[in-house]
């Protein structure tokens, strides 16, 4: 028996098993199937050779939602709102963060007007109803849905957040009269206040919902005629697990799921080598991932924003999401010619299909896997544990549409293409390091996806980080990360009283009630019998006046009011210099994390077994390195190579789903674990090998 | 690591300069959150009416948060009021406040806190914030009387005083705030966190250059400065040599209704770009005048915009930028002038300048926008609430211009206001005896026609629950509309209506008025110019836009030449071909 993990990417589809007797780890990897996802899904679990009775437990994750959204291919999507509202999305808050920029470009809102409907009704902001709910309203807007053929419709009522009544009871209405129709109300996925930030969550849900939906259904009524009956869980993007029921009514909580099970492995990874500061960068086929994790702890927060950057404020979403950046820079990215003739690289990619030109599979643009295969750093036989041949042919005929623009070499085109994506790059990893006051100097770098041990070496020499750390199975990292998930969920509420009007009674009450909605929650799981539930508790407060508030932790069984006063003071004074001791105190949000206890699987040492250098060094090959040089690069397979090996770059270590890039200069050593660390400084690093 | 040829003598690498660099930006980001989470008005963390920065020791900005413009414009103006006044009287531990529009100010409203920060006993650098407080007494609530004529009516001034001495509290400055504005615990409260912002830098600074030393922080400094400074200059010499000059209105000053002329010559020679704005009228009796403090940071707006609108902003980039004007004008007021409504003078002296350069740099510039902050603000004693005085101020958003590639921004800040926020409806409905019955795009009034439509400005009604609540309001760009571009039309202008119980009244600009509960005002913000000719838009384009509710079919005919059917949805081909190619318009 055994606890499953399947991550579909936007080109390949990853697979990683534990066997929890044995500890055993088993991977596959298989192309992702875009016509319908479950056959990539279902290609890994039969290339592993997993029995259906030998899964005990399947989690899941992937790119649908994101790459919905991204490409703009979600369902048409309707909006309704209190009446004289409905613009609310392309108002948006009217902030211009391209200060200098008379030409800045606001976000296009995802419901066009002519699917913007008003209803009749309205609550004060204490949710006392003022005017009742229109029904008339509604059923002119049901014909506007009908007539404009919309697929998904979010509600959005003003102060809903503090008495959902009426955005309920539109709700109930709506799915009655419109049962194609994927409803999301904007208080069952976020209780938060901000009409304008409720608006863009909801109708961002709507959007993905039918999508999202008809796969979860696929998938679970796939997995039921295989013989897999175990609990299913879905991959969150606040770094847990949920239930796939929840998960389909709430699919854009599954947006940065991939990256979400990537931080919490790079997390692990660090924790394992000793680095509880650690960088965490992906590279897939289509898109570049990078977050920064300190104390070991991935960052989450509600203050995502899809598409955001210094310059464009993006989409708020209030769901909880690790604090990740993402460009568009992967293997599949297509090499082009901007007007002014420039060489770009991305974001458009090739994805799975047709795929680089390289994969033979009708690709002719130019990608970066294109130019790693031209400049020697992946071996056309190696690819994809060898079940994918890479055509160089096809490789360089793409290339020379490059060579052309440039004046070059076909080689020298391939060497130009790593270039500009490595600097691609580089420059996301600099925004969520060197632009938020870090110093790379003081964090490990660790790679994960297809594509980060390949550019890893690189891009940390540039930008100076303490050690490159590939872990187990880069090119399946996410799914790795998974596997060590639990479900989670995060619970809220607000009560905003004054601090001397409040008992620790009272505060373990609402905790109380907090806990029981958690442990209904995981009712609703199909799950293994009497879960061991871990609960974070905390406190929201903030002096009278104030609107943000600092968080402060609670035991609720131990709760006293002078110590949770204390804190508060305490806590605020850290965090903004200053404490205000007579000024009153508000208890603003009760916040409850209960998390599932899931065991992690144990990391073995390495066997020893048929491993030495010399097992596992196969013929060299020249390497272009590029700022680097080219260079006869010894080559070795991963899989034979013993712990605490030390060898000097250049130098490339293959295994079935990553290739792994030491350059001059630097200095790989194989750690027990059988993680590769690799640091600058060969020449000053002892006796080589 | 290679260094750059151009520059001289430094002894710090590239890779630490840049992480350096990227901290002291992170270091003004932090100045920014701590403020804004820490704050106690709406005006601060909801609309985020505050900037910060961190200047070197001669008080040239070098780090800046996103935030106003005409904020960060002033940091080095207002840095050097303070290392002028108290010159050798700086001493680690001091924190000085100031406000003075006549001496490197704004308005009263905007309170600046320096610090001025000191590594191994040395004057290092500043730290500044600047921030709107929602009240600072005189004659109004909200302290922007909109019938002003004198200062005095404006508030309290602070003309560069010691809060902390030595870290020693002065306890009178103290008492001097209380004393003098209508909700003093607001006041203190956003004083706190205008302390912490500048309290947090100067650690942050400690930190830096304890783990780089602080001659590679000061040579980063210098660096930033002066490679900003080459760019700016290399930008300026890329541009044609000349003198390129605009016209234009301010459309009444809250006294009286009479138009006033403005104007601005822009030369050009070699690296150097010299606004001068000779011929503008003389200071106003009412209060949208603004002050040469005001004038340069509203300029820097624009000069940014032309040289470099992304690369992050510090003073070097302003060095080739001359101010020209002579004392007493609308644009340099002197005291006693009023100057509340200031941001209407620097609204539009940067549209004067945008104007005069939109044909020479036309892939930096936009068509005209209805560039107002269109500011209302109510305020009185919300007896539902224990009593507790209440003033909310609220910039509107705007209608922005069309561009050569797409169409204007709907419903964003106007220019002097970079990167504020509209005020939620739930939270302000939460914090103010205040019902808003619409918040809505401005199709009834539109926007400038053109192959690219100007965006579209709001439509905003307030009812009021409280009796005796006062308004004041004072929009710009009431009567000249928003300028098109290549053909474009032009935009709509700002206005809003007021219903007072029976009676309805149209204005742009209200004097201290009270509204009774059930009151209602009514805010318009206009829609932006187009740019090219309207009849080269697809016509597709404009039926849909038809069906979305922004035109009406007579809009869609008089203004585009397209027809549509009486279905509403349908083009009628023949004869929109007949239009858009036949008689001129």
């Amino acid at each position: 028996m055994g606890r499953l993990a399947t991550d579909i990417g936007g080109t390949f589809t990853d697979l990683v098993y534990f066997e929890e007797a044995s500890g055993e780890l088993k991977t596959a990897k298989s192309l992702t199937t875009p016509g319908d996802l479950t056959e990539g899904v279902f290609d890994t679990i039969a290339s592993a050779g997993l029995a259906p009775e030998a899964i005990a437990f399947f989690v899941h994750g992937g790119t649908t939602v994101i790459n919905a959204i991204t490409e703009r291919k979600g369902a048409r999507t309707a909006l309704l709102t209190t009446a004289g509202f409905r613009d609310v999305l392309e108002i948006a808050r009217g902030n211009r963060p391209d200060l200098y920029n008379l030409r800045f470009e606001k976000e296009r809102p995802f419901v066009p007007r002519l699917l913007r409907f008003e209803v009749g009704e309205r609550l004060d902001a204490l949710g006392n109803v003022l005017l009742p709910l229109e029904m008339r309203d509604l059923d002119a807007a049901v014909a506007r849905c009908e007539e404009e053929q919309v697929e998904a419709l979010a509600v959005l009522f003003l102060h809903s957040y503090v008495n959902p009544v009426h955005e309920a009871q539109a709700a109930a209405y709506l799915r009655e009269k419109l049962p194609r129709v994927a409803v999301t109300a904007s208080h069952e996925i976020t209780r938060e206040w901000r009409e304008y930030e409720r608006a863009s969550t909801t109708v961002l849900n709507a959007y993905v919902q039918p999508i999202v939906e008809r796969y979860f259904e696929r998938l679970e009524g796939a997995l039921a005629g295989r013989g897999i009956d175990c609990p299913l869980f879905a991959m969150q993007s606040n770094g847990g697990t949920t239930s796939f029921g929840w998960a389909k009514a709430h699919p854009v909580t599954l947006i940065e799921s991939g990256p979400a099970a990537g931080c919490n492995g790079a997390a692990i990874a660090g924790e394992v080598c000793g680095e509880p500061s650690v960088i965490y960068l992906d590279i897939g086929g289509t898109t570049a991932k990078c977050s920064t994790i300190e104390d070991a702890r991935p960052r989450v927060t509600t203050e995502y924003r899809l598409e955001y950057s210094r310059t464009q404020f993006g989409y708020p979403l209030r769901i909880p999401v690790v604090d990740i950046v993402e460009i568009g820079a992967g293997g599949g990215s297509i090499a082009w010619f901007d007007q002014a003739g420039l060489l770009k690289v991305g974001p458009a990619s090739a994805g799975a299909d047709p795929g680089p030109a390289c994969y033979g599979r009708g690709g002719t643009e130019p990608t970066v896997t294109d130019a790693k295969l031209v400049a020697g750093v992946l071996n056309p036989e190696n690819f994809a544990g060898g079940r994918v041949k890479l055509d160089a042919g096809r490789a360089r005929a793409a290339m020379q549409k490059i060579a052309d623009g440039l004046g070059t070499s076909i080689e020298a085109a391939a060497v130009a293409i790593m270039r500009t994506v490595n600097a691609n790059m580089i420059n996301a990893l600099k925004l969520v390091s060197i632009q938020r006051g870090h110093d790379p100097r003081d964090f490990a770098l660790v790679v994960g996806g297809g594509g980060g041990a390949m550019h890893g070496a690189a891009l940390g020499r540039e930008l100076g980080v303490k050690e490159i750390i590939v872990p187990l199975y880069p090119g399946l990292f996410s799914a790795w990360g998974m596997l060590a998930t639990e479900p989670r969920c995060d619970l809220m509420q607000t009560a905003l009283v004054r601090a001397d009007e409040v008992s620790a009674r009272e505060v373990r009450d609402r905790f109380d009630e907090l806990t029981a909605e958690a442990e209904r929650y995981f009712e609703d799981f199909q799950s293994n019998d009497g879960i061991a539930l871990r609960f974070e508790t905390s406190v929201d407060l903030r002096y009278l006046g104030q609107e943000h508030s600092v968080t402060v932790p609670v035991a609720p069984e131990a709760a006293e009011m002078d110590q949770i006063l204390a804190d508060f003071h305490a806590a605020h004074q850290r965090q903004y210099t200053f404490r205000l001791d007579d000024t009153p105190v508000e208890f603003v949000t009760y916040r409850l994390t209960a998390v599932a206890n899931v065991a992690r699987p144990r990391l073995r040492a390495l066997n020893g077994q048929g491993r030495s250098l010399e097992r596992a060094e196969k013929p060299p090959r020249d390497i272009d390195f590029v700022d680097d040089g080219r260079h006869t690069a010894r080559v070795f397979d991963r899989n034979r190579l013993p712990a605490e090996a030390v060898i000097d770059g250049p130098l490339v270590i293959e295994e079935p789903t990553a290739t792994t890039v030491v350059h001059p200069d630097q200095r790989l050593r194989v750690d027990a674990q059988g993680f590769l660390r690799i640091t600058e400084g060969a020449e000053r690093g002892g006796a080589p090998e | 690591m290679r260094q750059d040829p151009t520059i001289r003598d430094f002894q710090t690498d590239s890779v630490t300069r840049e992480i350096i660099r990227g901290k002291l930006l992170a270091v003004a980001d932090e100045m920014g959150v701590v403020l804004k989470r820490s704050s106690m008005s709406p005006v601060i963390y909801e609309v985020l009416d505050f900037a910060c920065g961190f200047c070197d020791a001669n008080g040239d900005l070098v780090a800046q948060m996103n935030g106003i413009t005409v904020f960060t414009g002033a940091f080095s103006i207002q840095v050097n009021v303070i290392r002028r006044k108290f010159a050798d009287q700086l001493r680690p531990g001091d924190i000085y406040m100031l406000n003075n529009p006549f001496d490197g100010g704004t308005h009263y409203n905007d309170v600046g806190i320096v610090k001025p920060i000191f590594v191994d006993g040395e004057l290092f650098a500043f730290a500044i914030s600047i921030s709107h407080w929602t009240d600072v007494g005189g004659k109004a609530p909200g302290s922007l009387p909109a019938d002003a004529t004198e200062i005095y009516q404006e508030g309290i001034c602070f003309p560069g005083v010691v809060l902390f001495k030595e870290g020693v509290r002065q306890d009178a400055i103290f008492d001097m705030v209380e004393a003098n504005v209508r909700i003093p615990k607001m006041a203190l409260g956003d004083l706190n966190a205008s302390l912490a912002s500048v309290r947090i830098a100067d650690k942050r600074c400690q930190e830096l250059c304890g783990k780089y030393g602080k001659d590679a922080v000061a040579e980063t400094f210098r660096h930033t400065l002066e490679s900003s400074e080459r760019v700016s200059r290399a930008a300026v010499a890329a541009l044609p040599d000349g003198v390129y000059e605009a016209k234009d209105w301010i459309d009444g000053d809250g006294i009286s209704e009479e138009r006033f002329p403005t104007r601005v010559a822009v030369r050009i020679e070699g690296e150097e770009m010299t606004f001068d704005f000779t011929g503008s009228c003389a200071q106003l009796a009412g209060p949208v005048n603004c002050t040469r403090s005001a004038l340069v940071a509203s300029v820097k707006t624009v000069f940014k915009a032309i040289v470099d609108p992304q690369t992050p902003s510090n003073e070097g980039w302003f060095r080739p930028m001359k101010v020209v004007a002579p004392e007493g004008t609308v644009f340099t007021a002197e005291r006693p002038a009023p100057v509340g409504w200031y941001y209407e003078g620097t609204a539009q002296a940067s549209e004067l300048a945008w104007k005069a350069l939109a044909s020479i740099a036309p892939e930096r510039m936009s068509a005209g926008s209805a560039n107002s902050l269109c500011v209302t603000v109510l305020g009185g004693i919300d007896r539902a609430r224990e009593n507790e005085p209440w003033v909310m101020i609220e910039p509107s958003m705007v209608g922005w211009g069309a561009i050569d590639e797409r169409d204007g921004n709907c419903v964003t800040s106007a220019i002097p206001n970079g990167d504020t926020f509209n005020y939620s409806v739930e939270l302000l409905e939460a914090k103010f005896p205040v019902r808003v019955r619409e918040y809505a795009l401005n199709t009834e009034y539109g926007v400038g026609a053109g192959r690219h439509r100007g965006g579209y400005g709001s439509i905003r009604e307030y009812e009021v629950l409280a009796d005796d609540t006062v308004l004041s309001a004072s929009y710009g760009r009431s009567v000249e509309r928003p300028w098109g571009m290549a053909d474009g039309e032009e935009g709509s202008c700002n206005f809003f209506d007021l219903h007072l119980d029976q009676d309805t009244q149209r204005k742009s600009r209200a004097p201290t008025t009270l509204m009774q509960r059930g009151d209602r005002i009514r805010m318009v913000t206009g829609g932006g110019g187009g740019h090219g000719d309207p009849f080269e838009r697809p016509a597709a384009l404009v039926a849909d836009e038809v069906r979305a509710g922004y035109l009406t079919a007579a809009q869609a005919r008089d203004d585009y030449g397209v027809v549509i059917r009486a279905d509403g949805r349908e083009i009628d081909q023949a004869e929109t071909e007949r239009l858009r190619t036949g008689v001129a318009r």
